[in-house]
Protein backbone atom coordinates (compact mmCIF):
# COMPACT_ATOMS: atom_id res chain seq x y z
CA UNK A 1 0.00 0.00 0.00
CA UNK A 2 1.23 3.38 -1.39
CA UNK A 3 0.45 6.48 1.26
CA UNK A 4 0.58 10.03 -0.11
CA UNK A 5 -0.20 12.96 1.57
CA UNK A 6 -0.85 15.39 -0.59
CA UNK A 7 -1.45 19.35 0.60
CA UNK A 8 -4.33 20.64 -2.46
CA UNK A 9 -7.43 19.08 -3.09
CA UNK A 10 -5.94 19.07 -6.63
CA UNK A 11 -3.25 16.77 -5.75
CA UNK A 12 -5.54 14.19 -3.82
CA UNK A 13 -7.54 14.00 -7.07
CA UNK A 14 -3.87 13.34 -9.19
CA UNK A 15 -2.99 11.12 -6.32
CA UNK A 16 -6.89 9.28 -6.35
CA UNK A 17 -6.04 8.62 -9.73
CA UNK A 18 -2.55 6.78 -9.53
CA UNK A 19 -5.07 3.62 -8.39
CA UNK A 20 -8.44 2.43 -9.66
CA UNK A 21 -8.98 0.99 -5.90
CA UNK A 22 -7.21 4.44 -4.43
CA UNK A 23 -8.92 5.60 -0.93
CA UNK A 24 -9.07 8.87 1.19
CA UNK A 25 -7.94 8.55 4.89
CA UNK A 26 -10.11 10.93 6.61
CA UNK A 27 -9.73 10.46 10.50
CA UNK A 28 -9.16 6.59 10.37
CA UNK A 29 -11.80 6.00 13.00
CA UNK A 30 -13.66 3.46 10.30
CA UNK A 31 -11.32 3.13 7.57
CA UNK A 32 -8.32 2.17 9.98
CA UNK A 33 -10.36 -0.61 11.76
CA UNK A 34 -11.29 -2.00 8.55
CA UNK A 35 -8.05 -1.96 7.48
CA UNK A 36 -7.34 -3.91 10.44
CA UNK A 37 -10.01 -6.45 10.41
CA UNK A 38 -8.75 -6.83 6.41
CA UNK A 39 -11.90 -5.92 4.76
CA UNK A 40 -9.89 -3.45 2.41
CA UNK A 41 -6.63 -3.60 1.10
CA UNK A 42 -5.87 -0.58 -1.29
CA UNK A 43 -3.15 -0.27 -3.22
CA UNK A 44 -3.32 3.40 -2.66
CA UNK A 45 -4.31 5.56 0.59
CA UNK A 46 -4.88 9.00 0.36
CA UNK A 47 -4.19 10.66 3.76
CA UNK A 48 -6.43 13.96 3.59
CA UNK A 49 -4.83 15.31 6.77
CA UNK A 50 -2.38 18.21 4.72
CA UNK A 51 -5.10 19.17 2.80
CA UNK A 52 -6.10 22.55 5.07
CA UNK A 53 -8.89 24.19 2.59
CA UNK A 54 -10.91 20.46 3.91
CA UNK A 55 -11.39 21.60 7.34
CA UNK A 56 -13.14 24.33 9.38
CA UNK A 57 -16.64 25.88 9.12
CA UNK A 58 -17.61 29.11 7.79
CA UNK A 59 -20.69 31.01 7.27
CA UNK A 60 -21.86 31.35 3.49
CA UNK A 61 -24.56 33.85 1.71
CA UNK A 62 -27.39 30.61 2.46
CA UNK A 63 -26.27 29.11 5.60
CA UNK A 64 -23.21 27.44 6.93
CA UNK A 65 -20.31 25.36 5.50
CA UNK A 66 -18.54 22.42 6.59
CA UNK A 67 -15.47 21.10 5.18
CA UNK A 68 -14.90 17.45 4.58
CA UNK A 69 -12.13 17.47 7.20
CA UNK A 70 -14.07 18.96 10.24
CA UNK A 71 -13.88 16.55 13.22
CA UNK A 72 -17.02 15.85 15.20
CA UNK A 73 -15.91 17.72 17.84
CA UNK A 74 -15.34 20.50 16.04
CA UNK A 75 -18.33 20.77 15.23
CA UNK A 76 -20.21 19.92 18.42
CA UNK A 77 -18.38 22.67 19.51
CA UNK A 78 -19.77 25.58 17.37
CA UNK A 79 -21.80 27.87 18.95
CA UNK A 80 -22.82 29.19 15.23
CA UNK A 81 -24.97 26.03 14.64
CA UNK A 82 -28.11 27.34 15.99
CA UNK A 83 -31.75 26.88 14.60
CA UNK A 84 -32.08 24.36 11.74
CA UNK A 85 -28.36 23.78 11.60
CA UNK A 86 -28.66 22.69 15.49
CA UNK A 87 -29.36 19.43 14.21
CA UNK A 88 -25.47 18.95 13.09
CA UNK A 89 -24.08 20.07 16.38
CA UNK A 90 -26.53 17.76 18.18
CA UNK A 91 -25.77 14.79 16.13
CA UNK A 92 -21.91 15.70 16.44
CA UNK A 93 -22.08 15.86 20.13
CA UNK A 94 -23.73 12.12 20.27
CA UNK A 95 -20.97 10.03 17.87
CA UNK A 96 -19.17 7.57 19.69
CA UNK A 97 -16.58 9.03 22.11
CA UNK A 98 -14.27 11.95 22.94
CA UNK A 99 -11.40 10.09 21.65
CA UNK A 100 -13.55 8.58 18.10
CA UNK A 101 -14.82 12.74 18.29
CA UNK A 102 -11.18 13.99 18.03
CA UNK A 103 -10.28 12.37 15.07
CA UNK A 104 -13.63 11.01 13.05
CA UNK A 105 -14.71 13.64 10.58
CA UNK A 106 -18.18 14.48 8.80
CA UNK A 107 -16.54 14.01 5.56
CA UNK A 108 -15.49 10.73 6.23
CA UNK A 109 -18.67 9.02 8.25
CA UNK A 110 -21.04 10.35 4.90
CA UNK A 111 -18.76 9.04 2.13
CA UNK A 112 -18.22 5.67 4.20
CA UNK A 113 -22.50 6.02 4.02
CA UNK A 114 -23.07 3.32 7.01
CA UNK A 115 -27.10 3.87 7.55
CA UNK A 116 -26.03 3.33 11.62
CA UNK A 117 -23.87 6.14 11.77
CA UNK A 118 -25.27 9.49 12.72
CA UNK A 119 -24.59 11.71 10.26
CA UNK A 120 -26.27 10.65 7.52
CA UNK A 121 -29.93 11.59 8.83
CA UNK A 122 -28.96 14.55 10.70
CA UNK A 123 -28.02 15.98 6.96
CA UNK A 124 -30.69 14.44 5.83
CA UNK A 125 -33.06 16.66 8.02
CA UNK A 126 -30.65 19.54 7.56
CA UNK A 127 -31.28 19.30 3.60
CA UNK A 128 -27.36 19.76 3.48
CA UNK A 129 -25.81 19.47 -0.40
CA UNK A 130 -22.59 17.64 -0.66
CA UNK A 131 -19.60 19.35 -2.66
CA UNK A 132 -17.69 16.34 -4.75
CA UNK A 133 -14.48 17.44 -6.26
CA UNK A 134 -13.08 15.70 -9.69
CA UNK A 135 -10.76 16.41 -11.88
CA UNK A 136 -13.67 17.97 -13.96
CA UNK A 137 -14.07 20.84 -11.19
CA UNK A 138 -16.67 20.34 -8.22
CA UNK A 139 -20.48 19.52 -8.59
CA UNK A 140 -23.41 19.78 -5.58
CA UNK A 141 -25.05 17.35 -5.08
CA UNK A 142 -28.69 17.32 -2.75
CA UNK A 143 -28.43 14.67 0.23
CA UNK A 144 -31.66 13.22 -1.30
CA UNK A 145 -29.15 11.70 -3.82
CA UNK A 146 -26.33 11.41 -1.97
CA UNK A 147 -27.18 8.11 -0.33
CA UNK A 148 -27.78 5.67 -2.80
CA UNK A 149 -27.95 2.53 -0.37
CA UNK A 150 -25.88 0.39 2.74
CA UNK A 151 -22.32 1.77 1.90
CA UNK A 152 -23.15 3.50 -1.29
CA UNK A 153 -23.34 7.01 -2.56
CA UNK A 154 -23.41 9.50 -5.53
CA UNK A 155 -19.01 9.73 -5.28
CA UNK A 156 -17.75 8.12 -8.13
CA UNK A 157 -14.35 6.58 -8.23
CA UNK A 158 -11.74 9.37 -8.40
CA UNK A 159 -13.88 11.92 -6.71
CA UNK A 160 -13.87 13.47 -3.11
CA UNK A 161 -16.32 14.67 -0.69
CA UNK A 162 -14.97 18.48 -0.11
CA UNK A 163 -17.76 20.00 1.83
CA UNK A 164 -21.12 20.19 3.18
CA UNK A 165 -23.44 22.91 2.75
CA UNK A 166 -26.35 23.22 5.75
CA UNK A 167 -28.88 25.80 4.54
CA UNK A 168 -29.78 28.24 7.20
CA UNK A 169 -33.70 27.24 7.37
CA UNK A 170 -36.90 29.21 7.60
CA UNK A 171 -36.85 31.45 9.93
CA UNK A 172 -37.49 30.12 14.00
CA UNK A 173 -36.66 26.60 12.60
CA UNK A 174 -34.80 24.29 15.46
CA UNK A 175 -33.10 20.63 15.00
CA UNK A 176 -32.34 18.45 17.25
CA UNK A 177 -30.67 14.39 16.69
CA UNK A 178 -32.59 11.95 19.09
CA UNK A 179 -30.44 9.02 19.29
CA UNK A 180 -31.08 5.65 21.05
CA UNK A 181 -28.62 3.41 21.34
CA UNK A 182 -28.26 0.51 24.02
CA UNK A 183 -25.04 2.57 26.14
CA UNK A 184 -23.47 5.38 25.62
CA UNK A 185 -21.30 6.01 22.64
CA UNK A 186 -22.62 3.28 20.61
CA UNK A 187 -23.97 3.09 17.30
CA UNK A 188 -28.16 4.20 17.14
CA UNK A 189 -30.53 1.52 17.41
CA UNK A 190 -32.61 3.87 15.99
CA UNK A 191 -32.71 7.41 15.58
CA UNK A 192 -34.60 10.51 14.10
CA UNK A 193 -33.05 13.89 12.81
CA UNK A 194 -35.72 16.39 13.02
CA UNK A 195 -35.84 20.41 11.59
CA UNK A 196 -38.82 21.95 11.90
CA UNK A 197 -40.57 25.74 12.23
CA UNK A 198 -43.69 26.81 13.94
CA UNK A 199 -45.71 29.51 12.67
CA UNK A 200 -48.07 30.09 16.01
CA UNK A 201 -49.29 27.06 16.35
CA UNK A 202 -49.23 25.55 13.38
CA UNK A 203 -46.09 23.60 12.14
CA UNK A 204 -45.32 25.35 8.63
CA UNK A 205 -42.06 23.65 8.00
CA UNK A 206 -40.82 20.02 8.77
CA UNK A 207 -37.93 17.79 7.40
CA UNK A 208 -36.81 14.67 9.51
CA UNK A 209 -35.23 11.47 8.33
CA UNK A 210 -34.27 7.71 10.79
CA UNK A 211 -31.42 6.41 11.23
CA UNK A 212 -30.12 2.61 11.46
CA UNK A 213 -33.83 1.89 9.92
CA UNK A 214 -32.80 1.06 6.46
CA UNK A 215 -29.80 0.69 3.52
CA UNK A 216 -29.41 4.89 4.08
CA UNK A 217 -31.17 7.88 6.06
CA UNK A 218 -34.89 7.55 5.80
CA UNK A 219 -36.72 10.08 4.82
CA UNK A 220 -40.46 9.69 3.55
CA UNK A 221 -42.09 13.12 2.36
CA UNK A 222 -45.56 11.89 2.89
CA UNK A 223 -45.16 11.37 6.40
CA UNK A 224 -43.86 15.01 6.57
CA UNK A 225 -46.50 16.30 4.49
CA UNK A 226 -48.99 14.72 7.15
CA UNK A 227 -47.46 17.05 9.96
CA UNK A 228 -47.41 20.27 7.29
CA UNK A 229 -49.94 23.21 8.75
CA UNK A 230 -50.56 21.01 11.05
CA UNK A 231 -50.55 21.82 15.34
CA UNK A 232 -48.59 18.53 15.33
CA UNK A 233 -51.12 16.76 17.80
CA UNK A 234 -50.63 13.37 19.61
CA UNK A 235 -52.59 11.86 16.30
CA UNK A 236 -50.90 13.78 13.66
CA UNK A 237 -47.71 12.31 14.48
CA UNK A 238 -48.51 8.92 15.35
CA UNK A 239 -50.01 8.94 11.77
CA UNK A 240 -46.63 10.52 10.50
CA UNK A 241 -44.86 7.89 12.52
CA UNK A 242 -46.45 5.43 11.18
CA UNK A 243 -45.76 6.46 7.62
CA UNK A 244 -42.09 6.58 8.00
CA UNK A 245 -42.63 3.13 9.56
CA UNK A 246 -44.17 1.86 6.71
CA UNK A 247 -41.14 2.72 4.63
CA UNK A 248 -38.25 0.99 7.21
CA UNK A 249 -36.39 -1.57 6.29
CA UNK A 250 -34.00 -2.02 9.18
CA UNK A 251 -31.71 -4.81 10.06
CA UNK A 252 -31.77 -7.14 12.31
CA UNK A 253 -28.55 -7.28 14.44
CA UNK A 254 -27.16 -7.04 17.69
CA UNK A 255 -28.61 -3.52 18.90
CA UNK A 256 -32.61 -5.02 17.80
CA UNK A 257 -34.54 -6.80 15.70
CA UNK A 258 -36.22 -5.68 12.50
CA UNK A 259 -39.58 -5.42 14.25
CA UNK A 260 -38.09 -3.63 17.50
CA UNK A 261 -36.76 -0.85 15.62
CA UNK A 262 -39.91 -0.67 13.06
CA UNK A 263 -41.79 -0.04 16.54
CA UNK A 264 -39.38 2.45 17.67
CA UNK A 265 -39.71 4.78 14.86
CA UNK A 266 -43.40 6.88 15.73
CA UNK A 267 -42.24 6.99 19.54
CA UNK A 268 -38.82 8.10 18.78
CA UNK A 269 -40.69 10.83 15.98
CA UNK A 270 -43.23 11.55 19.38
CA UNK A 271 -40.44 12.17 21.09
CA UNK A 272 -37.84 14.07 18.98
CA UNK A 273 -40.76 16.43 18.29
CA UNK A 274 -41.95 16.94 21.55
CA UNK A 275 -37.83 18.31 22.47
CA UNK A 276 -37.19 20.05 19.65
CA UNK A 277 -41.00 22.28 20.12
CA UNK A 278 -40.22 22.53 23.78
CA UNK A 279 -36.47 24.16 22.87
CA UNK B 1 3.37 -5.98 -1.91
CA UNK B 2 3.75 -4.00 1.44
CA UNK B 3 5.58 -0.57 1.07
CA UNK B 4 7.52 0.83 4.11
CA UNK B 5 8.79 3.84 4.34
CA UNK B 6 10.83 5.81 6.87
CA UNK B 7 9.30 8.41 9.58
CA UNK B 8 10.52 10.40 12.45
CA UNK B 9 7.76 10.06 15.30
CA UNK B 10 7.86 12.33 18.60
CA UNK B 11 7.21 9.84 21.76
CA UNK B 12 7.04 10.90 25.29
CA UNK B 13 9.60 13.62 24.22
CA UNK B 14 11.94 12.20 22.02
CA UNK B 15 11.83 11.53 17.98
CA UNK B 16 12.34 8.15 16.62
CA UNK B 17 13.73 7.53 13.31
CA UNK B 18 11.97 4.18 11.80
CA UNK B 19 11.23 1.98 9.24
CA UNK B 20 7.62 1.18 8.61
CA UNK B 21 4.98 -0.60 6.66
CA UNK B 22 2.53 1.77 5.62
CA UNK B 23 -0.34 -0.88 6.72
CA UNK B 24 0.77 -0.48 10.08
CA UNK B 25 -1.35 1.40 12.89
CA UNK B 26 0.99 2.97 15.37
CA UNK B 27 -0.15 0.60 17.79
CA UNK B 28 1.68 -1.91 16.67
CA UNK B 29 4.84 0.07 15.99
CA UNK B 30 4.27 1.40 19.28
CA UNK B 31 4.39 -2.58 20.98
CA UNK B 32 6.77 -4.53 18.25
CA UNK B 33 9.67 -2.28 17.02
CA UNK B 34 10.01 0.38 19.98
CA UNK B 35 8.75 -2.34 22.90
CA UNK B 36 6.62 0.35 24.60
CA UNK B 37 4.22 -2.54 25.46
CA UNK B 38 2.26 -0.48 27.87
CA UNK B 39 -0.11 0.40 25.80
CA UNK B 40 -2.36 -2.61 25.06
CA UNK B 41 -4.00 -4.35 21.94
CA UNK B 42 -7.69 -5.34 22.83
CA UNK B 43 -10.46 -5.16 19.75
CA UNK B 44 -8.11 -3.44 17.57
CA UNK B 45 -11.22 -1.69 16.65
CA UNK B 46 -11.20 1.61 18.22
CA UNK B 47 -13.97 0.07 20.79
CA UNK B 48 -12.29 -1.26 24.28
CA UNK B 49 -10.28 2.22 24.65
CA UNK B 50 -6.72 -0.66 25.72
CA UNK B 51 -4.67 1.02 22.88
CA UNK B 52 -5.44 4.91 24.09
CA UNK B 53 -2.78 7.27 23.85
CA UNK B 54 -2.14 10.85 24.19
CA UNK B 55 -1.53 13.01 20.76
CA UNK B 56 -1.10 17.08 21.17
CA UNK B 57 -2.94 16.03 24.96
CA UNK B 58 -5.96 14.20 23.32
CA UNK B 59 -6.45 10.83 24.32
CA UNK B 60 -7.25 9.38 20.96
CA UNK B 61 -6.81 5.39 19.54
CA UNK B 62 -3.73 4.73 18.63
CA UNK B 63 -5.17 1.16 16.83
CA UNK B 64 -6.91 3.77 14.74
CA UNK B 65 -3.88 5.41 13.87
CA UNK B 66 -1.75 4.95 11.09
CA UNK B 67 1.58 4.84 12.06
CA UNK B 68 3.01 6.74 8.73
CA UNK B 69 0.24 9.78 9.37
CA UNK B 70 1.35 10.25 12.61
CA UNK B 71 4.26 12.65 12.11
CA UNK B 72 4.73 15.57 13.05
CA UNK B 73 2.11 15.41 16.11
CA UNK B 74 3.17 15.16 19.61
CA UNK B 75 2.53 11.44 21.23
CA UNK B 76 3.01 10.14 24.78
CA UNK B 77 2.14 6.74 25.98
CA UNK B 78 1.74 5.27 29.56
CA UNK B 79 5.24 5.42 29.95
CA UNK B 80 5.80 8.75 28.95
CA UNK B 81 3.68 10.00 31.85
CA UNK B 82 5.79 9.39 34.99
CA UNK B 83 9.61 10.87 34.96
CA UNK B 84 11.73 8.00 35.41
CA UNK B 85 11.58 8.20 39.56
CA UNK B 86 8.03 9.22 40.56
CA UNK B 87 4.36 8.73 39.10
CA UNK B 88 2.22 10.63 37.38
CA UNK B 89 -0.12 12.17 40.18
CA UNK B 90 -3.22 10.15 38.34
CA UNK B 91 -0.93 6.76 38.13
CA UNK B 92 -0.47 7.44 41.92
CA UNK B 93 -4.31 7.88 42.31
CA UNK B 94 -4.92 4.59 40.24
CA UNK B 95 -2.66 2.84 42.78
CA UNK B 96 -4.08 4.28 46.43
CA UNK B 97 -7.35 4.05 45.42
CA UNK B 98 -6.25 0.12 44.75
CA UNK B 99 -7.99 0.76 41.25
CA UNK B 100 -6.11 -2.11 39.64
CA UNK B 101 -7.69 -5.75 39.31
CA UNK B 102 -6.01 -7.86 36.03
CA UNK B 103 -4.37 -4.22 34.75
CA UNK B 104 -4.91 -4.69 31.13
CA UNK B 105 -7.12 -1.83 30.70
CA UNK B 106 -5.06 0.24 33.28
CA UNK B 107 -2.81 2.11 30.68
CA UNK B 108 -5.87 3.55 28.50
CA UNK B 109 -7.97 4.00 31.74
CA UNK B 110 -5.05 6.34 32.79
CA UNK B 111 -4.62 8.02 30.36
CA UNK B 112 -7.99 9.03 29.63
CA UNK B 113 -8.36 9.99 32.96
CA UNK B 114 -5.39 12.17 32.19
CA UNK B 115 -6.68 13.82 28.88
CA UNK B 116 -10.29 14.37 31.32
CA UNK B 117 -8.51 16.13 34.24
CA UNK B 118 -6.04 18.44 31.82
CA UNK B 119 -9.69 20.07 30.21
CA UNK B 120 -11.63 19.39 33.55
CA UNK B 121 -9.47 19.67 36.69
CA UNK B 122 -12.51 19.25 39.22
CA UNK B 123 -15.05 16.53 37.46
CA UNK B 124 -18.32 15.55 38.45
CA UNK B 125 -18.82 12.07 39.10
CA UNK B 126 -21.23 11.91 36.07
CA UNK B 127 -18.72 13.56 33.70
CA UNK B 128 -16.32 10.84 34.53
CA UNK B 129 -18.48 8.37 33.98
CA UNK B 130 -19.01 9.95 30.43
CA UNK B 131 -15.62 10.00 29.73
CA UNK B 132 -14.56 6.67 30.94
CA UNK B 133 -17.53 5.30 28.77
CA UNK B 134 -14.84 4.91 26.15
CA UNK B 135 -12.48 2.46 27.90
CA UNK B 136 -13.74 -1.33 28.69
CA UNK B 137 -12.75 -3.10 32.20
CA UNK B 138 -13.40 -6.56 31.62
CA UNK B 139 -12.91 -7.18 35.54
CA UNK B 140 -16.11 -4.56 35.81
CA UNK B 141 -13.78 -2.71 37.83
CA UNK B 142 -15.59 0.60 37.53
CA UNK B 143 -16.39 1.77 40.88
CA UNK B 144 -12.51 1.78 42.35
CA UNK B 145 -11.41 3.63 38.70
CA UNK B 146 -14.38 6.31 39.53
CA UNK B 147 -12.89 6.54 42.71
CA UNK B 148 -9.05 6.96 41.53
CA UNK B 149 -10.27 9.73 39.23
CA UNK B 150 -11.78 11.94 41.79
CA UNK B 151 -8.81 11.50 44.23
CA UNK B 152 -6.82 12.33 41.27
CA UNK B 153 -8.30 15.42 40.98
CA UNK B 154 -7.93 16.39 44.75
CA UNK B 155 -4.13 15.73 45.29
Amino acid sequence: MKYLEPETVDEAITALASAEDARCLAGGATLVAMLNAELVDPKVLVGLRKIHALRGISRTADGIRIGAMTTHNEIAADDRLTGATAVLRSAAGQIAHEAIRHVGTIGGSIAHADPSADWPAAITAAGASVEIASSSGTRSVSVDEFFLGYLQTAVQPGELVTAIDIPRGPKNARGHYLKFARVDGDYATASIAIVLAMDGKRCDYIRFAAGACGPGPLRVVAAEERLLGTELKAEDIAAAGDLLAAEADPVSDVRGSSEYRRLLIPRLLKRAITLVTQQ
Amino acid sequence: MTESVHIDLRINGEVRSLQVETKRTLLEVLRQDLLLTGTKRGCNQGVCGACSILVDGHSIRSCLSLAVAMQGRDIVTIEGLSDGARLDRVQQAFLDAGAIQCGFCMPGMIITAKALLDKNPRPSTEEIRHALGNNICRCSGYVKVIDAVHRAATT
